[in-house]
């Protein structure tokens, strides 16, 4: 599924979901290389570094959480995961996008049994 | 019921489905930009991030000055 694909994995991100990165056809690379930047810790040293590149500035590079790996290797049709569901944005701004939009898909996936209904 | 299809629904723009190219960390945001109707969900977070952005931006163009400032002078003695 990742085939030719270049991927940077921050040192936040567990071996197993590397692993699965490689036995789907894709690469591990440095940040600059990769097409894919995954983390499962945006207040992790090496994330922090990327959110202030100028890559991230120049708006080229979106860090998604690591899960989304985890979410493909359990989905029925791989490809049908969307991986736009798994932005990882800076951890100074999560406090705020979660108290406006409630959990990230990337929580739900860790604790989905915890049902949040916030009416506006 | 009613509440997933509403989810569903608000899911449903160009950052939540991948739109003939295939989405990655390089085309995403900028993907996001171009969506005349994005999702709440990433609405938030791309005015979030570009606040971010923003605020970065400021930040590097100050320390450029600060490194620029003595250089600039030579030139403006050469000219
Ligand atoms: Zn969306």
């Amino acid at each position: 599924m990742f085939q030719g694909q270049r991927g940077w994995f921050c040192g936040s991100v567990s071996q197993d979901l590397r692993q699965f990165w490689v036995a789907e056809g894709g690469t591990v690379s440095d940040a600059e290389a990769a097409e894919f930047l995954f983390s499962c810790d945006a207040s992790h040293p090496d994330t922090l570094r990327i959110y202030q590149s100028l890559d991230y500035i120049e708006d080229n590079a979106t860090v998604f959480h690591a899960y989304y790996l985890s979410a493909v290797a359990n989905a029925e049709i791989k490809n049908s995961v969307a991986l736009g569901h798994f932005v990882l944005p800076p951890a100074c701004l999560q406090k705020e996008i979660r108290r406006k939009i409630g959990s990230f898909i990337w929580e739900q996936e860790q604790h989905f049994l915890i049902e949040k209904h916030d009416e506006v | 019921a009613t509440d997933n299809c509403s989810k569903m629904l608000n899911y449903r723009c160009s950052g939540c489905i991948a739109v003939g190219k295939p989405l990655n960390s390089r085309n995403f945001t900028k993907l996001l930009h171009s969506c005349p109707y994005q999702c709440d969900r990433h609405k938030v977070i791309v005015e979030a991030e570009d606040r971010y952005k923003n605020e970065l931006r400021k930040s590097l163009i100050c320390s450029k000055k600060i490194l620029l400032t003595p250089r600039r002078r030579q030139l403006s003695i050469k000219y």
